[in-house]
């Protein structure tokens, strides 16, 4: 019986004590981190330390700008150090952690600076092309970062460089957010920026960016031709004046211009030219009967020139029209011009021929050594009477109840 | 003989030939088919990429005041997609350590940072589970180009679950300042730096003190016709009105109703069904009942990156709802408790912990609970909640002291009992079941023990079902047809012996 009891206190005992010695255990663990510092430089190596006692089955949490690790502790009696990987302590920012232990819970944090020396500049330009005027602007946004990729520190100085015609100059401005920017802006002339940017004594690349001529401004028009006649053979070349901004920039190369025609009927034709050195150029050939011509033209949206006129003489005053004896073979001509000298070749001539009022057919040729010739088929016109009507450089001739056998 | 082997012969000849054309046919079909894929100009220019949403944090943009260019809204929107999509797939990443379309949203110099820590997390057997609940982004820059954004994410609220070695070992929520640099490259506006300005340990500070809720007599509702699916195409007003005469009439002041998340559309939920919620509480107004309202039920995935979907739920709920007069309480879930086995105790309590905050900063004026499935529970989280609510199917004789061994852990809160009934079913399955007159018993017992510790009560429920969806107690029949005899009034609509009890001893 008191071996019973005996018994049953030893495991009492025994059962207390173990609870005892894990309450301790627990009680015991404890943690303190050593590390002081608190600022670091990005690339350091950072190692936590913490003094402990107790359990050394732990972990370090940490988390820098990008994403979070769990590291394992390297624990020798009294000390745990875990080594912050480099690619972790290598970006600027705020490494916050924590040890995750089974009972205290310590936390902190340090802060990761970037480098103060410099390796790259990374600058974006645009928009690359911009308007002569002194409105327009393009920017210029640098973003300094040391050799870690880590943006460098805020109100580091940004010189910014620029040269356009004989200027030059520079100018600062600070970072701020990680970047600094200034918007350069065009000046009444055209022409071409250059751009660059100093930071920490590194210089970036040349940039350029285009000032282009602001919109053209009216300007006026001129034709130019070897005469007056409407031959329907020579060109007339229709010319603009240098065209320009409201600066007295030449509008750029290309300006597209479009030269509206009016005929004296009022119908409307329709030529075009690209500038180059501010004039646009373009031709038409001349009506090959009496005209006159009115003449504007256009940069569609944004300027339009002067109306002009032409007149244009009669070239062929008459002509001569020949039956064969059965009159089915016409020859017409010789066609002479203004001074008596053959048309030249391609001159339009048109035959008309009408029965009972009805047009039955239309034959045009052009001339050939100011002449043109037309034979009517037996079976395409058999016998019969007929009007046939010949237009020739805006001079009609008809020929009435032609009988044909 | 050698003419029948000579047809066999013959008829042979004639199925290799017929196979052999058929191989040909299909093959140049194969080759013609195959030669038609890949090519197909709606992948190519993404028109058929379909929205779906993955991840809705709150955001909230700082008054546009940048730097640089004005923006419109619609880049601030598509900046506003990307860096969330960012964040998304960044946490996909950590989660499986895997780069699965990391490229699209970090440039190259700043995708190698990610896949740094992803090594470092492979090689250690990490793998972090990560949302973001909160954005306050201000936009700082926009470049004259329109290529370049600069902004500042402010109080960023993470929550991260840390495992190793797939155990988790640690919780951690982290309020943080970002500073973000975005490229526009390829059409995706891309993360060129990140940098973290600022970081503390983030614990929703003690809200107000606890809601002070009045009495509550009240009853679980479904419909009669069709239980656990009310709302929809069989939402059915004049059945709701008079069922509710009948809870007013029988002495009642209080139902609960329950939100099913799935139905309701989860993150973009069903305008018309949020319609008919608010008829709901229009009917319940008019005949002077309150309702308490059960979100998320039938939810279950609660999987981290899934977090903010049911944020995006519970705000559309909560703000659509939070001005009606016949809204009581918000029951944040129902039978929680029921998933900790499957999902993880702490994975269910966490989200549990966040969503109250949640519902709580969409509508601070109604108190919040939770409905646990049994008493044990009713601990969980105590702390946060304004009232503790639990439900009651065990032994009749037993809450009494269940009760009050909870009143005593929990002194300072009211303790509803927010579901108790007993089944009225006898038959092929149960032959020992309770009768109607047993069920009245019971209900009169219970009215008893309630009036005693004076304690506030919802019955289950009004009606016996003709149904039983098998979401709710599963397929088998012993289940299912206990399930459908709980009601006050049976299917004809004939009260029971129980209804004498409804509301009173």
């Amino acid at each position: 019986m008191t071996l019973k009891y005996l018994y049953i206190s030893i495991l009492c005992i025994l059962l207390i004590s173990t609870t005892v010695a894990l309450q301790i255990s627990e009680a015991s663990s404890y943690y303190k981190s050593l590390s002081k510092q608190s600022t670091f430089t990005a690339g350091d190596t950072i190692e936590l330390k913490f003094l402990f006692s107790g359990n050394a089955d732990v972990y370090l949490y940490c988390s820098n700008s990008y994403g979070s690790v769990v590291l394992n502790p390297i624990a020798t009696n009294t000390k745990l150090s875990f080594s912050i990987p480099k690619s972790v302590s290598k970006k600027s920012g705020i490494l916050n952690w924590q040890l995750i232990s089974d009972k205290t819970e310590v936390t902190g944090q340090v802060n990761i600076k970037p480098k103060t020396s410099i390796k790259t500049i990374e600058s974006y330009l645009g928009p690359p092309s911009i308007e002569a005027g002194g409105t327009d602007f393009t920017m210029l946004v640098i973003i300094p970062t040391d050799d870690l990729d880590n943006p460098l520190i805020d109100s580091t100085k940004v010189e910014i460089k620029r040269q356009f015609l004989v200027n030059q100059n520079t100018s600062d401005v600070f970072t701020e957010h990680g970047f600094g920017y200034r918007n350069i802006y065009s000046e009444t002339k055209s022409g071409r920026i250059l751009i660059s940017s100093e930071v920490l004594e590194l210089n970036s690349k040349e940039y350029d960016v285009n000032v282009v001529p602001a919109i053209p401004t009216n300007f006026e028009i001129n034709a130019e031709r070897i005469h007056d006649y409407a031959d329907g053979n020579q060109i007339t070349t229709f010319k603009t004046t240098v065209i320009k901004d409201r600066y007295c920039n030449n509008v750029s190369d290309g300006t597209f211009v479009t030269f509206f025609i009016t005929n004296k009927d009022g119908y409307k034709s329709k030529t075009s030219g690209l500038t180059i050195n501010g004039i646009a150029v373009a031709e038409l050939l001349h009506p090959d009967h009496e005209e006159q011509w009115s003449i504007k033209a256009y940069v569609e949206g944004m300027a339009n020139s002067n109306k002009i006129e032409l007149d244009y003489k009669q070239a062929i005053s008459d002509f001569d029209v020949v039956f064969s004896e059965d009159k089915r073979t016409i020859n017409i001509g010789p066609l002479k011009s203004f001074m008596s000298q053959r048309a030249p070749d391609g001159l339009q001539v048109n035959l008309l021929i009408y029965k009972d009022g009805l047009l039955q057919e239309q034959f045009i040729e052009s001339s050939f050594n100011g002449k043109t010739k037309f034979h009517l088929n037996t079976d395409r016109f058999p016998k019969g009477n007929y009007n046939l009507e010949i237009k020739v450089a805006g001079m009609t001739k008809t020929f009435s109840d032609m009988s044909y056998e | 003989m050698s003419k029948t082997n000579t047809n066999i012969l013959r008829s042979l000849l004639l199925l290799s030939y017929v196979i052999i054309i058929t191989l040909v046919i299909y093959g140049f079909g194969a080759l013609y088919s195959y030669l038609n894929t890949g090519a197909d100009r709606s992948k190519m220019l993404h028109t058929e990429v379909k929205q779906v949403d993955q991840y809705l944090p709150e955001l909230q943009w700082a008054p546009l005041d940048n730097e640089g260019r004005p923006i419109d809204e619609q880049t601030l929107s598509k900046i506003e997609n990307d860096y969330l999509d960012a964040w998304y797939v960044k946490y996909v990443a950590y989660k499986t350590n895997t780069k699965q379309g990391i490229d699209d949203y970090y440039t190259k110099s700043a995708r190698a940072n990610i896949f740094n820590i992803i090594a470092i997390n492979t090689e250690n057997k990490t793998t972090i589970e990560a949302t973001t609940l909160e954005h306050h982004p201000s936009l700082e820059f926009f470049s004259e180009d329109g290529q370049l954004a600069v902004l500042t994410d402010h109080d960023v609220i993470e929550f991260k679950r840390i495992y190793k070695s797939e155990k988790l070992i640690t919780e951690v929520t982290e309020k943080s300042s970002y500073k973000v640099t975005l490229l526009l490259e390829d059409g995706f506006w891309r993360i060129r730096h990140l940098v973290k300005i600022d970081s503390e340990p983030y614990a929703k500070e003690k809200g107000n003190p606890p809601i002070k809720i009045s009495k509550i007599t009240g009853i679980n509702y479904y419909p009669q016709v069709n239980p656990w699916d009310m709302f929809g195409d069989s939402f059915d007003t004049k059945i709701i009105t008079a069922d509710f005469d009948i809870i007013r009439d029988s002495g009642l002041n209080s139902i609960r109703v329950f939100v099913p998340y799935d139905s309701f559309g989860k993150s973009s939920v069903d305008s018309t069904q949020l319609d008919q919620f608010l008829k709901l509480l229009d009917i319940a107004e008019a005949k002077n009942l309150k309702v308490m309202v059960t979100l998320f039920d039938f939810y279950g995935d609660y999987s981290v990156l899934d977090w903010t979907l049911t944020q995006r739920h519970a705000k559309v709920i909560v703000n659509a709802l939070k001005d009606h007069k016949a809204l009581s309480f918000w029951d944040i879930k129902n039978e929680p408790n029921l998933d900790f086995e499957s999902r993880g105790e702490k994975l269910v309590t966490a989200w549990l912990d966040k969503m109250i905050d949640f519902v709580k900063s969409q509508d601070p004026n109604h108190a919040v609970t939770i409905g646990w499935s049994n008493a044990q529970s009713a601990n969980i989280l105590k702390d946060k909640l304004d009232f503790v609510s639990f439900h009651y199917y065990e032994a009749l004789e037993e809450l009494d002291a269940t009760y009050r061994a909870l009143k005593t852990k929990i002194p300072d809160k009211p303790v509803v009992i927010s579901e108790y009934g007993v089944s009225s079913y006898s038959g092929l399955w149960n032959p020992f079941g309770n009768s109607e007159d047993d069920q009245a018993a019971y209900h009169k017992t219970i009215q008893s023990v309630f009036t005693k510790n004076d304690i506030p009560f919802m019955s289950w429920t009004l009606y016996d079902f003709d149904k039983i969806p098998k979401e709710v107690v599963g397929r088998l029949p012993w289940r299912q047809n206990a399930q459908k005899h709980f009601g006050f009034i049976d299917e004809n609509g004939i009260q029971k012996p129980s209804f004498k009890f409804i509301s009173k001893e």
